[in-house]
């Protein structure tokens, strides 16, 4: 999966937590400070990304996000891992 | 708004004991009530303790009605609530039933029986749906069944006011009484170990992974708990009339709402809960001698709630004694206020304080007098119930000692 | 000022159900005799024997409460908000007054959202405890509405969920009618709400207790009649505000009806014994009448909570004839139009009989033919001896002062409320 489908599907899933509309959430936007987000629905955000690439992510890396760019490269480098795993199998 | 009321029983059952002798020995010992989850398999989750109440038997108590049909949250409630009656000195069968009401708080009824309605359904099998779902689950059902295992025919409501909907149970039967509506009322709270909670809580990260540790700076969360708390309200005349045992006065209330966010607690609302109690009971903040904090253990929780503390008591909230029980029985959701408002009028009477266990750290944000570890004897002519919810709903009950009544 | 002195007036109202979102054109069309019993279009009741039940179809909560997010708030929760608007609204209580003065809110719920607290364990269930959902967990407390529509609308006053079944609604007006004569505050929401939805549903079907739910029947949910076999479900949230008359009347507040008193009890037989029953109730409007000051024959009408429950309609009625003697006062039945609204319905009752105050006519029971033998021995709903099962049907003009409102629940809460017209402020 490309990285541009990866960020268009997060910003389909914050938009939804936080009704704010896709194209005026940046690509660096920060959670907290940019999108002024509150802890509940960083956590809605993490579970829904987890769900949605089927990542299984520990607790700390779900509270590691910071911003809409964490998240693309959080979720490129568990594909790109699991991705790894199946080709050495 | 004069009549006076006072707690003449006290009913418990709790992770560490029930009725009111063995739970209060236990909680002055700091028992630890966490054990591995039996109610239902955990291996699915990263935590895997709870507070239960093991080998709780309704069948003592439950009489009039049959135990088979109730939810566990009701024969917890029952069962608190005989205990409570018999603590008083009062049978069933000697009150007036319209006189005598009963007044619940709870967080989610009970829980366990819409579990069961979720099990038949991702499985598919709707068809196995127990028929009497819908009469056994919604909650008002637990004041319901108290009343009528009783014969209680007075008011009759229940409070879901998640986690603090024991303090506002027993500040309604204040008012019922106050305002002549009954002359005794059963006043508390019940809710049972539960799937939904627990799976809610483990996916906030809020479950400590082994034991709760209010106020200490290494805290890492809540544990869930299940149990249930009844008090016995009447009127003060009408106890000193009948040379009834007198554990409190319940002086006052306040109530607030944070209006702020459903799961993040303000310390505006807590600080404005315990004002307008202190107000109403015309105590001064310098008289409270103990609180019983809502104390969960979580980072969160305990920082905020000082914060509020010291709002009301100011550089003496670094002295006040404010121990948590969450620390020994956990978080028993709806009963925990039912269940520290036991405690509160019990400190008052025995003239002991109970621990926070595992306290092993201050914290600098939580710079309170947790009562660490070790029960505390001391006098307390006034203590202050805490008790903080999800949807911000904050409620503070003040308890005051009783010098004229029996000992 | 004492408990006696502080009286409490409704100064405003918010209603969303299935006839409408205005306390006017609800009551408009209650008395036209409009139903909006229909056949159930948000979830499948394939194979179910009941298919029918009063929506509040088309619900667009963006109406009511702007471009904010409603992504936290569920469905329960965006029908209390948008009666809460309404109600403020109606009121006066503008964004700007509120922050000047502090206002709780009572809300009387059944449920809260049994909807959310299942579908939140079904997900943990299907797709693992991880995949749990944060936001949902934060509405699975029953107390969720009550908080949510607090955030919402700043409501930092008292804040109190009530449960007694269908009679919540009811249950709540008076546990905020006597904050109010107790000084613990001027100023509450105070009503009722919860959803339609599958698993409360499909619940009430298998209890055999929703009309045609049982093997042969056809369905038959007509309040006091002699075919009813049980309820059809409604939904929707009904808000007044209660204030301190003379803290209304100094903001120049509408004043539309004075709650007179109340009162409530249990029958510890469930519904099972009907004089348990009857006498619970009863008590509890001899003490609603006893906390008004007024004597039964005051009464001019009665909005009552039958719903086609085959015990608790004859339970109502013979504690209404127990009352009252006869003739007894006009009873109106609102659910025969908008189901059994649960938590919504005895805030529904009342909102009814405050717009009969001034509209002059009481809305029949839709559909009654046959009234029931066993209650017209014990008093039919309208006992005058010449009163038909076809003028119960039919809506009368009537002139009302003072009215009463009768729950009777599923399984032994029962309750009372004395509505009247305001006095003039001598106070």
């Amino acid at each position: 999966m490309e990285a541009a489908a990866i960020r268009s599907k997060i910003k389909e899933i914050i938009s939804n937590v936080t009704n704010i509309p896709v194209e005026e959430i940046g690509d660096r936007a920060s959670f907290r400070d940019d999108l002024d987000l509150d802890s509940l629905s960083l956590l809605e955000i993490g579970v829904d990304v987890d769900y949605a690439f089927k990542l299984g992510l520990p607790e700390e890396q779900i509270q590691e996000i910071q911003t809409v760019q964490d998240t693309v490269d959080l979720v490129l480098k568990c594909l790109g891992e699991r991705l790894a795993h199946a080709e050495v199998a | 708004m004069d009549a006076r009321v006072v707690v003449t029983g006290i009913g418990v059952v709790t992770p560490i004991g029930s009725g009111r002798q063995a739970f209060w020995r236990h909680l002055l010992a700091g028992r630890c009530g966490v054990a591995p989850v039996e109610s239902f398999d955990t291996s699915g989750y990263k935590v895997h303790v709870g507070c239960e109440v093991k080998d709780f038997d309704p069948a003592p108590y439950v009489e009039r009605l049959e135990a088979e049909r109730l939810g566990r949250a009701s024969q917890l409630a029952i069962a608190a609530a005989r205990l409570a009656l018999a603590d008083a000195e009062r049978a069933a069968e000697d009150l007036e039933p319209a006189r005598c009401g009963v007044a619940m708080g709870t967080t989610s009824g009970e829980p366990r029986e819409v579990e069961r309605f979720d099990d038949c359904y991702v499985a598919e099998r709707l068809e196995q749906v127990d028929d009497r779902f819908m009469s056994l689950y919604p909650c008002h059902v637990i004041a319901g069944h108290v009343a009528a295992e009783l014969g209680f025919a007075g008011p009759n409501l229940v409070i879901p006011a998640a986690c603090a909907a024991g303090n506002y149970a027993i500040a309604n039967a204040l008012d019922v009484l106050r305002a002549g509506r009954a002359e005794l009322m059963l006043a508390g709270g019940a809710d049972c170990f539960s799937r939904i909670t627990y799976t809610g809580f483990a996916r906030l990260g809020a479950i400590a992974p082994e034991r709760c540790q209010p106020f200490d700076k290494n805290r890492r969360g809540m544990i869930p708990g299940e149990g249930a708390a009844v008090l016995v309200l009447e009127p003060l005349a009408r106890a000193l009339a009948r040379g009834a045992p007198v554990y409190a006065e319940v002086r006052g209330y306040g109530l607030s709402c944070d209006a702020h966010h459903m799961t993040a607690a303000h310390p505006d609302g807590a600080a404005r809960a315990m004002a307008r109690a202190l107000e109403e009971s015309g105590a001064g903040a310098d008289e409270v001698a103990y609180v019983s904090a809502h104390g969960t253990g979580t980072p969160t929780n305990d920082r905020l709630e000082t914060r509020a503390l010291e709002r009301i008591f100011g550089d003496r909230a670094r002295r006040l004694p404010t121990s948590s029980i969450k620390s020994m029985i956990g978080h028993t959701m709806g009963a925990a206020s039912a269940i520290e408002g036991a405690v509160c009028a019990l400190a008052v009477h025995d003239d002991h304080v109970p621990p926070t266990i595992h306290f092993e750290r201050p914290d600098p944000e939580c710079e309170v007098d947790c009562v660490p570890n070790e029960a505390r004897a001391m006098k307390v002519p006034v203590a202050m119930n805490n008790a903080y919810a999800f949807g911000g709903n904050n409620a503070s009950v003040i308890f005051r000692k009783v010098p004229e009544a029996r000992p | 000022m004492n408990a006696a002195e502080r009286r409490v007036v409704v100064t405003g109202a918010g209603v969303i159900c299935a006839l409408g979102d205005a306390p006017s054109a609800v009551y408009r069309r209650l008395c036209a005799g409009e139903g909006a019993i229909a056949p159930v279009e948000a979830f499948a009741v394939d194979g179910l024997r009941c298919r029918e039940a009063a929506a509040v179809a088309g619900f667009e909560p963006r109406r009511y409460l702007g471009q904010g997010n409603l992504r936290p708030l569920d469905r329960t929760a965006q029908l209390v908000a948008a009666a809460a608007q309404l109600a403020l609204d109606a009121s006066g209580w503008t964004r700007e007054r509120r922050h000047e003065h502090e206002l709780g809110l009572a809300l009387g719920t059944m449920f809260g959202s049994v909807h959310t607290i299942s579908a939140f364990d079904r997900r943990a269930l299907t797709a693992g405890p991880i995949y749990a959902k944060p936001m949902d967990f934060a509405n699975t407390v029953i107390n969720a509405a009550a908080g949510q529509t607090a955030i919402w609308h700043g409501l930092t006053g008292v804040n109190s969920t009530l449960s007694g079944g269908t009679t919540s609604g009811l249950l709540a007006l008076a546990y905020a009618a006597d904050l109010i004569r107790s000084g613990r505050a001027s100023a509450l929401l105070a009503g009722g709400g919860d959803e339609l939805c599958f698993e409360s549903f499909y619940g009430f079907y298998r209890t055999g207790r929703m009309a045609g739910s049982r093997n042969g029947a056809a369905p038959c949910a007509v309040p006091f009649d002699a075919r009813r076999n049980g309820f059809v479900l409604g939904e929707g949230a009904a808000l007044l505000m209660l204030e301190e008359e003379r803290a209304a009347r100094r903001r120049g507040a509408p004043i539309l009806a004075e709650i007179r008193g109340h009162g409530s009890g249990y029958d510890p037989s469930r519904g099972r014994d009907g004089e348990s029953g009857r006498d619970a109730l009863v008590r509890a409007v001899d003490a609603a009448l006893a906390d008004a000051g007024l004597a039964p024959h005051a009464i001019d009408a009665v909005s009552a909570s039958a719903n086609g429950s085959v015990a608790g309609d004859r339970c109502e009625a013979a504690g209404l004839a127990a009352v009252f003697g006869r003739p007894l006062p006009p009873v109106a039945a609102v659910k025969s139009m908008l189901g059994e609204c649960l938590g919504a319905s005895g805030a529904l009752q009342t909102l009814t009989l405050i717009e009969a105050l001034d509209g002059g006519v009481l809305p029949g029971i839709r559909g009654l033919e046959h009234a029931d033998a066993a209650l017209a021995s014990n008093g039919t709903p309208d006992g005058t001896p010449d009163a038909t099962p076809g003028d119960l049907a039919r809506s009368r003009p009537l002139a009302i002062d003072a009215g009463l409102v009768s729950a009777v629940g599923l399984d032994g809460n029962v309750g009372a409320l004395v509505v009247s017209r305001a006095g003039e402020g001598d106070g």
